[in-house]
């Protein structure tokens, strides 16, 4: 099998990303060009910036937050440079290869290996991990797990999926706009009648569609994102079985139901190096990828 | 008219260019500037972990007194170092010289567990991790900055400026050396 080249995996997966966010883009602006057709043309622009206001708005204070939010809803303590030495230096390490400052060190309660970082840039990224994955990982692991969410932080991913979820809500906004104008607008009154009539029907299915089809892509690039910060990882460990291992550690664990389910809200799934809700579903509608291809990819580096 | 336009808009363009690429060189620059004064920062602290180790080794091992005096020697030599070429050699052989400390101890199981050694152990370990990073760091700002300065069109702008691509760092053949160990 041919190997791959960390490299490459880094390229390809940013322009994957950036091609989906354009996908979305473009759809966001058609979608609008449509109901605004459909209602009235004149209200294009209204329609463009209200939905750009109120998803900007509640997303940003979000993001602004980011860190303090994430951490809040885990409950994570700040990791103690005595007791938790092993993670204090592989989280210096990967610092120094990077050359990213370091990150605000937490950890949680729970037996299950996992791990997320959060932060809208650089300065103000903190990495958080389960006291699980302290217990179970070796030093390799560890620096694999610490190397793949250092690069979420490279990478700015948190503003990237942030930006991601701006740009569905305003589809949704869209979407839902119209569905309610629908009950009180007259519609543009210079059309046949079975042209309206189809329009609306037209209209009906994309809003219904399109909150769906977006969100969908938005899982694309999540998971892309989740392979480019597998590769980025290797980039700075230059060791990808390390991360490889850990993964396959995750993916051999049992941990019982009633301690999987605790305090993990599901709006941070997405953060965590492997999905937190153990959800089966895989493919179209999963946050991460799964994790035998990933395990592969990184065995092919 | 039209051409006018197209002129000045393809004037701006190129300004910009030059700004970017400019700016673009510099930040590279700084940051290679920057990932080797980490190098410096860790093999300064493995330096400076010296004295406590051979204190700490001195109780044990009084017969060792030739391993002591190579470790102490091997530090002034670094730290007398300027260079970053003399840095390279110096700490390699410092490194040289600590590997054949720590594997003394072999021999030694009261040392071995001594607490104050073994906390020494664990950092000068730690260490090097980083001594290794930092190097891997200063090699990929390097990668990054030949990047630019070779494809198009960045390599116009190279010359322009005067930038031409820069050495990787070379390991000593000592350190690739693993040290005798006898029993």
């Amino acid at each position: 099998m041919e190997r791959l080249s960390f490299d490459d995996q880094i390229q390809k997966n940013k322009i994957k990303s950036f091609v989906l966010i354009i996908v979305i883009f473009t759809f966001f602006v058609v979608f609008g060009y449509v109901i605004s057709m459909i209602l009235d043309p004149s209200y294009f622009f209204i329609v463009m910036i209200f939905s750009i206001i109120f998803s900007l708005t509640y997303v940003l204070v979000g993001y602004y937050n980011s860190d303090k939010i994430s951490l809040a809803s885990v409950r994570a303590k700040p990791a103690s440079q005595t007791e938790h030495r092993a993670f204090y230096h592989a989280a210096e390490s990967m610092s120094i290869a990077s050359g990213l400052p370091m990150p605000r060190l937490y950890i949680m309660e729970s037996e299950e290996i996992n791990a997320f970082a959060s932060g809208r840039d650089p300065k103000n990224a903190v990495i958080c991990i389960t006291t699980g994955a302290l217990k179970k990982l070796g030093k390799q692991e560890l620096e694999g797990v610490i190397a793949h969410e250092m690069s979420h932080i490279a990478n700015y991913d948190i503003r990237f999926m942030t930006v991601t979820t701006v740009l569905i809500g305003m589809v949704s906004i869209i979407a839902e706009m119209f569905l309610r104008s629908l009950w009180f607008s007259n519609g543009s009154n210079d059309r046949d009648g079975r042209v309206q009539i189809f329009l609306i029907l037209l209209g009906i299915v994309f809003a219904i569609l399109a909150p769906i089809a977006a969100q969908l892509v938005s899982l694309s690039i999540s998971r892309k994102r989740e392979y480019l910060a597998d590769a980025t990882g290797v980039k700075f460990t230059r060791y990808p079985a390390g991360l490889a291992s850990a993964l396959k550690k995750i993916k051999n664990e049992h941990v019982s139901d009633r301690e999987r389910r605790h305090r993990v809200s599901k709006a941070m799934a997405p953060l965590f190096i492997s999905d937190p809700f153990k959800r089966k579903i895989s493919g179209l509608f999963a946050t991460h990828p799964p994790l035998d291809e990933r395990i592969k990819r990184l065995e092919r580096m | 008219m039209i051409w006018l336009w197209i002129v000045g808009i393809a004037l701006v363009v190129l300004v910009l260019a030059f700004i970017l690429y400019y700016n673009r060189f510099v930040t590279l620059e700084n940051r290679i500037g920057n990932s080797l004064s980490q190098i410096d920062v860790q093999l300064k602290k493995r330096a400076d972990l010296v004295p406590n180790l051979i204190s700490s080794v001195k109780g044990y091992a009084k017969h060792e007194k030739g391993i002591m005096e190579d470790v102490t020697n091997a530090r002034k030599a670094f730290m007398g170092a300027k260079t970053l070429e003399q840095k390279v050699v110096k700490g390699a052989e410092l490194q040289h010289a600590l590997k054949s400390i720590l594997a003394i101890a072999e021999n030694y199981p009261q040392l071995r567990a001594n607490e104050n050694f073994l906390q020494l152990q664990q950092e000068l370990a730690a260490i090097e991790d980083k001594v290794a990073y930092a190097r891997q760091h200063y090699n990929d700002s390097i990668l990054s900055y030949n990047n630019l300065t070779k494809r198009f069109p960045g390599v116009l702008f190279a010359s322009v400026y005067g930038k031409a691509p820069k050495k990787y760092l070379e390991i000593p053949k000592e350190e690739r050396a693993v040290p005798k160990v006898s029993f």
